[in-house]
Parts: structure tokens; sequence; C-alpha cells
């Protein structure tokens, strides 16, 4: 324990310098930016900034990636407030309380209970990816690849099964992602899968070119295509909360924490449901609940701090177990992998003070996005105002460069195309892009932990169901699964009733 | 443009809403799935074993592909199922298409229009990336603005800023990327 603080520290003291103060401010800056606009995400952020921090050196590069995406996150909630539209996904449980206190002169105080759940949430999330990091790491050294198959397809099924409306049109998106992840040369023989002869196909489908298609290339054929130009609603009143009313929540404060961090955890799940669930718990435990919709200061606070403390909760099992918790850190883990760092249970062994350098890293995205949303709250929201047919071209153009500068192949652009038009239309259908993400990034781990565990079960698949945490994973994979199914739901909602009914009979 | 009254927002999510549950829209991407699953499954069938490299039989390259192709095609029976006891299949009542749809749908294309003709045709093809990129930024605003300008009178101031905002994008993008952060562009 003495070791972590030492290096705790040593990490706060390492960034503690001009420049990568700048760097982390500027970073939160481009992210408040991005989150502003409706349509952008913090997984195009992140995937543009790591083309355009390639040459930075590798610790100077993630600092500015992770600012960014706390930035993004934290942005998105300044559109839901003064437009009704989430500036990304998961600011749309902040839409409903932020934007009646909007409608009721009170833009500003909703911006300010915002941005206090946002730092407090954040910081929650920080203290809990200092504590449980390493903790993590040190269990998942004893994984094998029974253990990781079933975390990767855990993770794309979770995310299918709670991501959207439809967990047969989530699950088919995650199917989707895993196949196209089998593009290229495979990992274990070099054999090129489903090249048809194209040369170019030998390398697969680059991730970042593939997440700039699908929530780039689509987002900007989306919000193109709405023919509707919202209102802003002017601000007049201050931002600046009132520590009374910050303080009186800390019981939301806690609880949506906690909440956020969990759903961060959990593969593939993301940022917007921590907000949600933060939400309904609050909404549940309530005294005023009739006032969730209509501008209570409980709903925004929770929605806020389940969202942003989601963020350090979704680092923990990207740094700890390679598997990113969200769309946003499955970016990041690629950024790091680009920069020479390899996340998984080996990173804690050979590189130990880079778990706490991101410690560090957002820290200092926490008080960057203080710092921006109390005192530059009116300039930041200048940004609002220009037309989505001038910056939405431009936002193309950089998707252009961004998914082309990773490899400098136009091979790459293509993709990006080819995805994006996909997705747009998939989307539009109800397929959700989440999972087809986590597809994506765990496709490789699936296939290489498939393969090798059946090579030392020598073709047995019952290593895969007896381990004990296979066993869990699997069981719990499959519970999920059904439960969505309407005629096992039901069995089981009447069996879960019968056996409650049967012990209240007992005690009276 | 249209106006950002309640009653547009209305319309526009419900439209939304109809497109991603419609039972038949569902029964048709189902078919479709179950198409790519079986041609996922043939695929890998047909993939080599490997067998002259004397590897082991359980990790041959079609092994996980082949899995995900049935699981393709069972989740499309599933919904096969499901659209058909929604009553897919019964006579469907045509909705006239709304002038908002209309203006949607057009937009869309001409938007994808665009796009692909920048990404595929302009980009590198020998023009100057910041040169390519002020093109297309330039007829981009100019086409989405055009019935904005050309009922407040102002066509051509309109387009002067487009072709000002375009060049300017183009250069920035450039400076920044190239010189700056030392990125090679297209």
């Amino acid at each position: 324990m003495l070791d972590g603080l030492q290096m705790l520290g040593t990490s706060y003291l390492s960034f503690l310098n001009f420049w990568s103060l700048s760097y982390g401010l500027g970073g939160a800056f481009i992210g408040i930016l991005v989150g502003c606009m409706p349509g952008l995400s913090a997984t195009l952020c992140i995937a543009l900034l790591t083309t355009l921090t390639i040459k930075m050196a590798p610790n100077d590069a993630i600092l500015i990636l992770i600012c960014a995406y706390v930035g993004t996150l934290y942005g998105g909630s300044r559109s839901a407030i003064l437009l009704n539209i989430p500036g990304t996904a998961a600011n749309a449980a902040s839409c409903a309380d932020g934007y009646a206190l909007a409608l009721q002169g009170q833009a500003g105080r909703a911006i300010g209970i915002a941005t206090s759940g946002a730092f407090t949430g954040t910081l929650f999330g920080v203290i809990c990816l200092a504590m449980f990091t390493p903790s993590l790491a040190e269990i998942a050294l004893s994984f094998g690849a029974f253990e990781f198959f079933w975390l990767a397809l855990f993770g794309v099924a979770m995310s299918g099964s709670i991501v959207g409306e439809d967990p047969i049109k989530g699950w088919l998106m995650g199917c989707l992602g895993l196949l196209i992840a089998q593009i290229g040369q495979e990992g274990l023989y070099a054999y090129n899968r489903f090249t048809f002869g194209w040369d170019e196909m030998s390398g697969g489908i680059s991730l970042i070119p593939a997440l700039i298609g699908a929530f780039g290339f689509a987002e900007v054929l989306t919000t193109l295509a709405d023919p509707i130009e919202r209102k802003i609603i002017e601000m007049r009143d201050s931002v600046l909360p009132r520590f009374r009313e910050v303080a009186q929540y800390w019981r939301t404060v806690f609880r949506s924490g906690v909440i956020g961090v969990v759903t961060g955890i959990l593969p593939g799940i993301g940022e917007d449901s921590g907000a949600w669930m933060s939400y309904a718990a609050a909404k549940a435990v309530s005294p005023e609940r009739e006032k969730f919709g209509k501008g209570s200061i409980d709903g925004l606070m929770a929605a806020e701090t389940g969202d942003m403390s989601a963020i350090p909760g979704g680092i923990i099992p990207a740094l700890a177990l390679g598997i990113p918790g969200s769309a946003p850190a499955a970016v990041l883990m690629a950024a790091m992998i680009i920069h020479g760092i390899q996340p998984g249970p080996m990173l804690m062994i050979k590189t130990p003070q880079f778990v706490y350098d991101v410690v560090a890293m957002t820290t200092i995205a926490t008080f960057s996005i203080l710092l921006f949303g109390l005192f530059m709250v009116r300039p930041l929201l200048l940004v609002l105002r220009v037309k989505r047919t001038v910056l939405m071209p431009i936002i193309f153009v950089l998707c252009t460069v961004g998914a082309f500068a990773i490899s400098s192949r136009l091979f790459d652009v293509y993709c990006m195309i080819i995805i994006g038009i996909g997705a747009f239309f998939l989307r539009r259908r109800g397929y959700e892009m989440a999972p087809f993400v986590l597809g994506l990034v765990l496709g490789e781990l699936l296939d290489k932990s498939l393969r090798r565990g059946l090579v030392l079960s020598d073709g047995s698949l019952e290593p895969f169901f007896v381990r004990p945490i296979c066993t869990a994973l699997a069981l719990v994979t499959l519970f999920t699964m059904l439960m969505y199914i309407p005629a096992v739901n039901e069995r089981f909602t009447q069996g879960w009733q019968s056996f409650k009914a049967m012990f209240s009979r007992k005690s009276s | 443009m249209i106006e950002d009254t309640q009653e547009a927002l209305d319309a526009s999510a419900q439209a939304a809403h109809e497109r991603k549950i419609s039972p038949r829209g569902d029964l048709i991407q189902s078919l479709v799935w179950i198409a790519v699953g079986l041609a996922t499954l043939v695929e890998s069938l047909q993939m080599d074993r490997l067998e002259n490299q004397d590897i082991n039989p359980y990790t041959v390259p079609g092994l996980l592909p082949g899995c995900l192709g049935i699981a393709i095609v069972v989740f499309g029976l599933l919904m096969v199922y499901r659209s058909i006891s929604r009553h897919a299949l019964a006579p469907q009542v045509e909705k006239p298409m709304t002038p908002a749809i209309r203006h949607e749908l057009n937009r869309m294309w001409t938007i994808l229009f665009l796009c692909i003709g920048f990404s595929c045709g302009l980009v590198g093809h020998g023009l100057p990336f910041w040169l390519a990129a002020a093109m297309f930024i330039t007829v981009t605003i100019g086409v989405l603005q055009f019935d904005q300008l050309k009922k407040n009178n102002t066509v051509r101031r309109g387009l002067f800023m487009a072709a000002v905002i375009g060049l300017c994008a183009g250069v920035t993008i450039m400076l920044v990327f190239q010189e700056f952060f030392l990125v090679r562009l297209p």
C-alpha cells in the first residue's frame, strides 16, 4: 500500500509543471467544446485527438485524451440544459430536469448544479480508480484463456442486452462487431480471413477509422439530415452554486457515485446507463419524487454525478483487464496501445507507475472542468450558436483526416465511409453502436482465448464451464440473455412471486 | 429549415420511433441478417484448415467466424418469429410522405453524395488537401443554406461567406495537423 501511495505522489508531482497543466486544460477545453455540440460524442473526440497527438510523448498524449474525455461528457450537459438535446448520449438523463430549470429562468443554476455533480462524481470515480485498479489487476493475473473468453463474451452480451431498447438488435450488432474484427490476418497462423484476395484487407479494419465512421460520419449525416434548427435558451442567472445547495444532496452524490463506478466497470455498459440508473435510484428514494422531470435539483445532480463517475469506472477494467468499460474507454485503450502501453493484467507488473499517472491525469481533468465550468461558461456557450451547416462539414473533413492519419492509408478513409453509412442507416432502424464497438475491440481476444482454451483442454468444453470464475461469468451471461426473452422472463417473474409469497405465508 | 415548434419536434420523434419499431422493417432486416449469417458460415467452412501445417484441429481459422455465423442466423430467426408475431405479414397502410420527411430524405442523399464525393473523389487524387477541404466545405455550406439564403435574398453574400469559411478551415486544418502536430495529410 505504501508503494502505491508513493507512486501516486510521484505521479501527481510529475504533472505539476507548466506544459502538463497546459495540455490538461487544453484537452478539457476542446472536450467541453465538442461535448457542447449535439451529435459529437466523446468517442469521436478521443479518436480525432488520438490522430492529432500521435507524435507526442505517451504521457502528454494520454493526458490530453483523458481530459478531453472528461470535458466532452461534462460539456454535453450544456446543450442538454439549454437546448434540450444531450450533447452526448450520456447527458440524456440531464435533459428533463436541466431543460425544465432553464425554462423557469434558472439555466445558470442548472449549469452550476451540473458542474458540482460532475466534479464530485469524477473525483469519487478517481478515488475508486486508484483503489480498485491494482486489486483487480492482481485478481486478473490468475485469469487464463477460459476466463478471458467468458469476459469478452460477457462484455458483448451485456452491452447488447442493456444498451438500447431491443436486445436482439444489440446482440446482432455485437456479433457484427466481432465478425468485422475477424477480417484480416488472424493472430495464430497469419491466415487471411474474409480478405477476398485484397492485400489491403490483410491488415484488418483498424479500430480508430471504424469508430470515426460509426460515431463521426454517422453523426454528421444524422445531424445534417435533421431539418429542425433548435433555439437556445438565454442564460440570465449566475452559475456559481451555493455550497449549502450542493451539500444537502450528499447522499445523492454518494449513491450516484457508487452506481456510476459500478456501471462503468461493467464492460460495454457506458456512462449513459450510469446516468439513468443513478437518476432512477434518486427518484425512487426522493421525498420530492413528483418534481423529477420538472426541474428537480436532486435529479439533475444524480444524473450528472452518475454519468461522470462512470468515466473512471470505465477506465478501471480497461487498465486492469484490457477490456474497456465503454466506447470512449475503448478508444482510449487503442490510443494507449498506439503509444506503446499495453493495458491488461501485466500493466501492474511491467509499468505500475502508469496506472497512478492515469489517476493523476483524471484528477487534472476533474479540476479543469470545475475551472471552466464555473468561470468560462458564457464564452464556451458561443459554440452553440455556430450553425451546424457550417460546423458539420468541418467535422467531416476532420473525420477524413483522422481516419487517414493513423496509418496513412486511403483504405482507412474508405472503411470510415462504409462503416459510417452502415451505422447511419442501422441507427435509424434502432441498432445501437456500443455493442458493435465492443465486438470490434474484443473480437481478437475472444478468438485467441477460444482457440487457446480448446488446445489446453484438448477440445473439451468442460473447463469453460467448471472453473469458478468461468461458471460465474457464464451463468450471468446466459441469465441476462435469457431474461430478455419474454416467455422466460414471465416464467421467472411468476416463480419469483410464488417464492416470495411462500415466505410471507410462512411468516404470517 | 423547419421551425422549432413542439409540433415539428413531436412529428420528427414519432417518425423516428416508427422507423425503429416497424415489424415489416424488422422482418426484411432479419432476412438480410440470416443471409449474412449463412454467408459467413459457408465462408468459414470453406476456409483452409491448414492440415499441411499440422496445426491443432481446435485452432482452425474458421472456428469463431463459423460460430458467429450460426449466432447471427439464430438471432435473425428470432427476429423473424418476433416480426411475424407482431403482424409483419398483415397488409400495411401506406402513410403519405410529409414535406418534412421528403425534406429530410433529400438532405440526407445530398449530404451523402457530397461526403462521398469529397473523400473518394477529391482526397488523395492529386489535389492539395487544403484545397479539396476548402472546396468541399464551401459547396456543402452553400448547398445546405441555399434555400435560406434565397429566402433572405442574401445568396451572393452567403456564398462568399461560405467560400471564406471553407478556405480558412481548409488552411487551418492543414497547418494545425501537418505543420504543428506533424501529422501527414492525404
